[in-house]
């Protein structure tokens, strides 16, 4: 059971749900910094919490900023650290990280009722979304306070669970059932386009845990949800959304993983197996994880490139933006693994 | 379970149970007093393990009491109750091994034993196809258990690895290394005896070995070489001249006694005659101490080969050794015979390195006096009285010798292993192991115990009645299940266990899923995948139902609908269509419609899925359209509309209470110019169920639909205006 040097597993002793790297602008003098949500079910609603702590000593925290319940979200911006919970409240703490200075938008009536699974920031404001069906713009009110602002109200009748933003006045949404949503602020803050996927195992229609859009072209969606179903969602072509995974589905290779598939993020380490018609058509490279522990780079019409087979689920990954050649990954099993993909690796996949 | 508290009492307090005095209870009961907040009397109270440690505990009032007329008190709470994990348990690997390392071991042993179940599986399976050819396929079954042992042994921890980088002081007796466990020790205690068949010759090099690593452990309540060393380390640095000190000769003759020779040659090395200030005075004493320093590192030892920085000569196979042993023990008597030693001024010096070497030629009064632990001076008796003890029977026969000499003040569950294992008993080791090493490692250890062992795996696997069918190994299974279930973080690699327990396993891994928390998506998909795994279907569906239920009771309708259907709850989808009905029926605006766009794009196209709900698919439709008709006066967008109007009375599956208000809602459409939109045919079917509507009227569960008191007569006039202007269109 020796790891390969490329990948590291650091025992955390408390179950952790979520992990990011912290932008390294706000680097300290004790390397990179990582960002994880972790949760002890021995101490009660006191267990939860977020842990802020170098790459090189995962034992012993930086800052630790205590959460009312589990952590349901967490991404981070240049300008802060945001967590959801699962009873619906917003904390956001500052580049600084000092854990003082965090503010919190308090769960209830008066923002989400519930697990808020969708957090994603764009530029200044960020976007939650629940699975009570609420959708909330969080942004400064201008004397230092954050101020909530209801965008939408589904009243129950669909539940959220994953936002992303895609320009400074679109995002999308996603949930159980609903499929994908795309929302346009310019267009009155209502839905403009809609697409409930191409699932996998003949069921109609699953549930969205994860979305990620490109940068560089904003009108791609790439989504990842139940039954090892990942797909591609185009906004010019708003009713064929492109299968990059899933089982017993036509158009795509061997699917990568055969259940729910926790999260998706384009790959910007791993190159386009076609450069030249990449800038028309073709999707980017997807990295996922998923239940059934497969850490992997899907793309469209190739086989996926398989990069961990772990034997517990890995609940949540991230690629160092400024580093993409190094992923770190919270395993089910109270672990956060990091994996290093250096030339070596490249170089062995080129052969096989 | 329901339990009815005693009438009177403290006014309804839940009594505690008492045990009789006559009957002795060991120790009185725990009790707990719970805040239930339910006022007197208690009518029946109701317990149930939730998941994890969480006892549910429900208190209910009499339901019709008089109680006071006070209606605002409350009829019954439940309450949850956490047990710790008070520490009772008393088994000494608690006391070492802290809760998250003890679960970072439990789940690091999940692939090993899962691969080695698989194993098993797949040649009980080829052995089943072919009786024949099964042999084979079992001779080499433990080298299977040996990699499953060593992946195991690796988790526990690794002794020889040192606990950080540093720069090790020369004057270090004993090596910092990270703290052996006695997980560990007994792990690596029953892989020498049972698994290993390669270096079973080399058997009691092995255990002097082991003794090196885990001498520490023996040092809890008497004192061993280990203690000795340490305690003399700890003197080491304020002392002048080390060879004045009956301490130096004593840790020297100790460790050289259990066979610790590189910290024997270290030690010799501290001698005075060293200082190169004394050597021209001590030359012949130095070379004393010299010569007895290679001698010990130079002893044969009946072993293929040695750890690095470990001393002596290797030989592989017995005649090696013998003639190694006869030239070395020669040496040793020539240099006990020396001339030298007369010329050795130093007193200490010369005593203390006659005991050396009388160590070494076996001479058992001064092993006997040099060693402290009993499993001390039985390792000094393989190294130099009996190197080629084989067999249990000569072991344990040795072993009992040694405990007479230095009988043992505390019990030590490793002591207790190693007589069980050399007595050949399966039954008390698996009885030490279940008193001092806790479940998880009964569990894993019964692998190693069968490994090559026919009467350990007939005792384990045989069904006793006694135990309800089971045998033994499924019952430590299922107990070591059990412990992994209390704890919330660990029940997901419980189902490993369970589905290695043949009989009852299944079972109680369907109660185990059904028992999962509900509340949270994320956790019931985790439960759903494990369903999947083992190929529950059934247990899946109503995980799905009752996480639909929790849902849709707690407001989130898309949620509850969402469960329903991947449930395929055909039953659930049409009550929750009927009370959706009831709320659409009093809100029927275009903008509330809005709202249930979500809930609908759930139901997708694939309408037939979705039960009853499928009429609200159409409903949304008819007005989506119903509304482009009305804003553009499109003669395409009406028509279409008026088709939708037809298909919806069509379709038995529309509430009748829809009728009116659909028909209401199409005056408009039905009084459009130029030309009718419904032919005569279609006109007829929308009065007949008109005049059904107003037969219906007339019965007492006809539900009114808030129109005005007019609507019937203008739909019934638009319908008749549209029925004439179609006849006369009609060709």
């Amino acid at each position: 059971m020796a790891d390969s040097p490329l990948f590291r597993r650091h025992p955390l002793a408390s179950s952790v749900d979520l992990v990011r790297w912290l932008p390294s602008s706000t680097a300290s003098p004790s390397g990179r910094l990582l960002a994880a949500a972790v949760h002890d079910p021995s101490l009660g609603s006191a267990g939860s919490s977020i842990h802020l702590f170098p790459l090189s000593d995962t034992t012993s925290p930086l800052a630790s900023l205590p959460l009312p319940s589990r952590a349901t979200a967490l991404r981070s911006s240049p300008a802060a650290l945001a967590a959801a919970t699962s009873s619906g409240s917003l904390h956001l703490l500052p580049s600084s990280f000092e854990c003082d200075a965090a503010v919190a938008v308090p769960g209830g009536a008066g923002f989400h009722v519930g697990p808020v699974r969708g957090l994603d920031c764009g530029g200044e404001e960020w976007v939650t979304a629940g699975e009570d069906g609420r959708v909330h713009v969080v942004g400064g009110g201008g004397d230092g306070r954050v101020v909530a602002r209801r965008v939408w109200d589904g009243k129950g009748m669909s539940g959220y669970e994953a936002a992303r933003w895609a320009s400074p006045a679109e995002f999308a949404t996603g949930g159980a059932g609903c499929g994908v949503q795309w929302w346009d602020r310019r267009k009155g803050d209502g839905v403009v386009a809609q697409c409930s996927g191409i699932w996998g195992r003949g069921i109609v229609t699953g549930m969205v845990h994860s979305i990620d859009i490109n940068p560089s072209r904003k009108h791609i969606c790439v989504v990842g949800g139940s039954s090892g179903t990942i797909f591609a969602w185009d906004l010019r072509w708003p009713q064929q959304p492109i299968p990059l995974s899933g089982v017993g589905l036509n158009g795509t290779t061997e699917p990568v993983c055969e259940s729910e598939v926790w999260e998706v993020l384009f790959d910007p380490y791993t190159q386009s197996s076609d450069i030249i018609t990449s800038a028309s058509s073709k999707i980017l490279p997807v990295m996922m994880c998923s239940e059934d522990g497969i850490l992997a780079v899907v793309e469209q019409d190739e086989r996926p490139l398989e990069l961990l087979a772990e034997a517990c689920a890995i609940n949540s990954f991230d690629i160092d933006p400024q580093n993409p050649s190094d992923v770190v990954c919270a395993l089910e099993w109270e672990s956060i693994g990091v994996l290093s993909r250096g030339r070596d690796t490249m170089a062995e996949d080129d052969n096989c | 379970m329901p339990g009815m508290p005693t009438d009177g009492g403290g006014g309804g307090a839940i009594v505690p149970f008492r045990g009789e005095p006559d009957q002795g209870t060991p120790s009185p009961p725990a009790v707990r007093p719970i805040r239930h907040g339910v006022a007197p009397p208690i009518f029946r109270v109701y317990i149930s393990w939730s998941s994890g440690n969480l006892l549910q505990v429900a208190c209910f009032r009499p339901p019709n009491s008089e109680g006071r007329g006070r209606s605002e008190e409350v009829a019954g709470s439940v309450v949850e109750v956490n047990f710790g994990c008070g520490g009772s348990g008393g088994a000494e690997v608690e006391e070492e091994i802290d809760e998250a390392e003890m679960r970072r071991i439990e789940y690091g042993s999940v692939p090993a034993f899962a691969l080695l179940q698989s194993r098993k599986n797949a040649l009980a399976d080829a052995a089943a196809m072919s009786r024949m050819s099964s042999v084979p396929d079992y001779a080499d079954w433990w080298q299977y258990v040996l990699e499953y042992s060593k992946a195991i042994g690796n988790l526990l921890g690794n002794p020889d690895s040192p606990l950080a980088f540093m720069i090790e002081d020369p004057k270090t007796i004993l090596k910092v290394r990270e703290k052996p466990t006695s997980l560990k020790a007994a792990w690596e205690l029953l892989e020498i005896f049972y698994v290993d068949k390669q270096l079973q010759s080399w058997l009691p090099e092995r255990l002097v070995d082991w003794l090196a690593d885990f001498d520490s452990l023996l040092s809890g309540t008497e004192s061993t070489v280990y203690s000795k060393l340490s305690n003399f380390q700890k003197k080491l640095i304020n002392l002048q001249i080390i060879e004045d000190d009956p301490d130096y000769w004593n840790g020297l003759s100790s460790a050289l006694s259990v066979g610790w020779l590189d910290i024997v040659v270290n030690m010799l090395r501290f001698h005075g005659s060293y200082q190169l200030d004394q050597m021209d005075n001590r030359e012949t004493e130095n070379g004393l101490v010299e010569a007895v320093a290679v001698l010990v590192s130079t002893m044969p030892r009946l072993r293929p080969n040695l750890p690095t920085g470990k001393l002596g000569q290797c030989c592989k196979t017995r005649p090696d050794f013998v003639k190694a042993w006869e030239k070395w023990r020669g040496q040793v008597t020539k240099l006990e015979c020396s001339a030298f030693w007369i010329q050795c001024g130093h007193q200490k010096t010369r005593d203390g390195l006659k005991t050396l070497l009388h160590i070494m030629m076996g001479n058992i009064k001064e092993l006997t006096a040099s060693t402290f632990h009993w499993l001390e001076l039985f390792a000094s008796h393989f190294l130099y009285i009996r190197p080629f003890t084989v067999g249990f029977e000569g072991m344990h026969h040795l072993a009992q010798k040694c405990i007479q000499l230095k009988p043992s003040s505390g019990t030590n569950g490793l002591t207790g292993l190693v007589i069980g294992v050399l007595s050949e008993n399966p039954e008390v080791v698996l009885a030490e192991c279940t008193k001092n090493f806790g479940p998880w490692l009964v569990t894993h250890a019964m692998e190693l115990l069968t490994a090559d062992n026919d009467y350990a795996d007939t005792m384990l696997h045989e069904e006793r009645p006694n135990l309800g069918g089971i045998s033994i190994e499924e019952l430590h299974r299922l107990v070591y299940a059990q412990v992994l279930c209390s704890h919330s973080l660990t029940w997901q690699i419980a189902p490993t266990y369970l589905s290695s327990c043949l009989n009852q396993g299944l079972g109680l891994l369907e109660i185990l899923l059904l028992k999962q928390p509900i509340q949270d998506n994320r956790l019931v998909l985790k439960t759903l995948e494990i369903c999947r795994l083992y190929e529950l279907d059934d247990v899946s569906r109503n995980i799905m139902k009752i996480a639909g239920i929790y849902h849709w009771k707690h407001g989130r309708k898309g949620a509850g609908v969402y469960w329903f259907q991947q449930a395929h709850d055909k039953v659930r989808l049409d009550r929750i269509a009927q009370q959706l009905f009831e709320r659409i029926g009093k809100s029927v605006t275009d903008d509330s419609f809005k709202q249930w766009e979500g809930l609908l794009e759930l139901l997708g196209p694939d309408i037939g899925s979705a039960g009853g709900l499928e009429f609200l698919h159409r409903y949304r439709d008819f007005k989506r359209s119903l509304q482009q008709a009305l804003a553009g006066r499109s003669g395409e967008a009406a028509r279409q509309t008026a088709d939708f109007l037809i298909q919806l009375m069509r379709n038995p599956s529309t509430p009748q209470r829809f009728w009116l208000p659909l028909l209401h809602d199409s005056v408009e459409l039905l009084n459009c110019k130029p030309s009718p939109l419904i032919n005569v045919a279609e006109t007829t079917l929308l009065l007949n169920k008109l005049q059904e509507l107003s037969l219906a009227k007339l019965r007492p569960d006809f539900s009114n639909n808030h129109l005005p008191s007019h609507a019937l007569s203008s739909v019934r006039l638009a319908l008749a205006s549209n029925l004439a202007r179609a006849i006369l269109e009609d060709p």
